[in-house]
C-alpha cells in the first residue's frame, strides 16, 4: 500500500502521451488511424520511444509511472478493446 | 427560486450495460432516476442546474477551469453510441457568472465546449417531457489539483443565493459518486462503509461537515467526485437527505439521493 494519490498532477513531460491517450478515448478518426498504424498515430502524436513501448505492450503502471492520467489510460484501453472485440451492451 | 435539490450517480454502466453487470442492481438504480423525473415534472421547474465532473473530455490540459460555467444557447456531446443536445437557461447560465464574479469566484464559462457524460447521464434517465433547459456546471475533480471541498461548498453557498434570487424554478443537481477508482488497481474494491457513513451524515442533516474534508481523503476513499456534492451542500445547507437508493456495484456506490429545499 503506497500513499501516492490514485490521480496525481499531470507532469509537463507527459502531455504528449496524455494528448494521445485523451485522443484515443475521444476522437474516433484519431482511434481508427491508431487501429490501422499504431507506430504511425503514435509519431503523429510525437510520443518518445519508451511511451510508444508502453502503450504497445497496454502497460498501465508502466504508462502511469511515465505521467499518464490513470483515467486515461483506462478509457484509452477501453475504447480500444471495444474496437478490437465488440462487447454486446443492453442500451438503456 | 430553488424547488430542488438531488444528487444521482453517472456510472456509464447504467446506460450501456455489458455483461459484467447485474441487471437487477442497474434497473433498481433506474427505479431511483424514475422518482426523480417524477419528481422534477412535480416540481414543474424551468431550469436544471446540473453540478458534475467533465472526465478530461471538455477539458484537457490545454485548459484546466476549477469552476465552469456553460453559457451557450445549447450544448451537446457523445458517449459511445449516445449522441445528445440540451438547450440552455441562457440568461441563468448567464447570471450566474456574473454575480458568481461579482460575489468573488473567478469562473471560467464556455459557450463551445463539449458535454461530457457526467452531466448527461442523469438527464438521461431523469430528463422531464419536454425537457426543461440546463445550466452545466463543471467542477474539476479529475485533474488535480483540483478545488477543495470547502472551496466547492462555498461555491455552492453562493450558487444557492443566485438561484433563490431568480424568478426560474431551479433544480439543482449534483451528478457523480459515490466510491469508484477508475483506471487503478482499485477499481474493483470501492470503499462502501465509507460511502454509507456519508449518507447517514448526509440523512441527519449534516451536509457541511462535508466541507471540512480534505482532498486527499476523498482521493483515498475514490470519491473525488463528491466536490460536486459539496458544491450542492453548500446550497441546500443542513436540509436532511432522503436517500432513494445506494447501491454497490462491483466497481462502483450508486447513489440516487433528494434534499428537501
Amino acid at each position: 500500500m503506497n500513499d501516492q494519490p490514485h490521480y496525481r498532477f499531470p507532469p509537463a513531460s507527459a502531455y504528449r502521451l496524455n494528448r494521445c491517450l485523451f485522443a484515443l478515448k475521444s476522437d474516433d478518426a484519431f482511434r481508427t488511424r491508431f487501429l490501422k498504424d499504431a507506430p504511425a498515430a503514435m509519431r503523429e502524436m510525437g510520443l518518445e520511444t519508451d511511451d510508444t513501448a508502453a502503450l504497445l505492450r497496454g502497460d498501465r503502471d508502466a504508462l502511469v509511472a511515465r505521467g499518464a492520467h490513470p483515467y486515461l489510460v483506462f478509457m484509452a484501453d477501453l475504447r480500444l478493446r471495444m474496437e478490437r472485440e465488440p462487447v454486446t451492451f443492453e442500451y438503456f | 427560486m430553488l424547488v430542488g435539490a438531488f444528487a444521482c450517480a453517472h456510472t456509464p454502466q447504467l446506460l450501456a450495460r455489458p455483461g459484467t453487470e447485474d441487471r437487477d442492481l442497474v434497473l433498481r438504480v433506474h427505479a431511483a432516476f424514475g422518482r426523480v423525473k417524477r419528481r422534477l415534472e412535480a416540481l414543474r421547474a424551468d431550469a436544471i442546474a446540473i453540478v458534475a465532473g467533465d472526465h478530461v473530455e471538455a477539458f484537457f490540459l490545454d485548459g484546466v477551469p476549477a469552476l465552469a460555467v456553460y453559457v451557450g444557447t445549447e450544448c451537446a456531446g457523445s458517449f459511445g453510441h449516445y449522441r445528445y443536445r440540451f438547450p440552455i437557461h441562457e440568461l441563468l447560465a448567464r447570471t450566474i457568472v456574473e454575480q458568481g464574479v461579482e460575489r468573488g469566484f473567478d469562473l471560467f464559462y464556455t459557450q463551445a465546449a463539449p458535454l461530457d457524460y457526467a452531466f448527461y447521464v442523469p438527464l438521461h434517465f431523469t430528463m422531464p417531457e419536454p425537457a426543461v433547459p440546463i445550466v452545466p456546471l463543471h467542477v474539476n475533480v479529475y485533474l488535480p489539483p483540483q478545488p477543495t471541498p470547502q472551496r466547492c461548498y462555498d461555491w455552492g453557498r453562493v450558487l444557492g443565493e443566485i438561484v433563490r434570487g431568480r424568478p426560474e424554478r431551479v433544480v439543482l443537481m449534483a451528478s457523480g459518486g459515490m466510491s469508484h477508482f477508475p483506471g487503478t488497481d482499485r477499481y474493483a474494491s470501492p470503499e462502501f462503509e465509507y460511502d454509507r457513513r456519508w449518507l447517514e451524515t448526509l440523512k441527519a442533516g449534516r451536509g457541511r461537515e462535508l466541507a471540512a474534508i480534505t482532498g486527499e481523503e476523498l482521493d483515498k476513499m475514490g470519491n473525488i467526485e463528491l466536490r460536486t456534492w459539496a458544491t450542492l451542500l453548500g446550497a441546500v445547507g443542513d436540509a436532511k437527505a432522503d436517500v432513494y437508493c445506494y447501491e454497490p456495484s462491483w466497481h462502483h456506490g450508486n447513489a440516487v439521493v433528494e434534499w428537501a429545499v
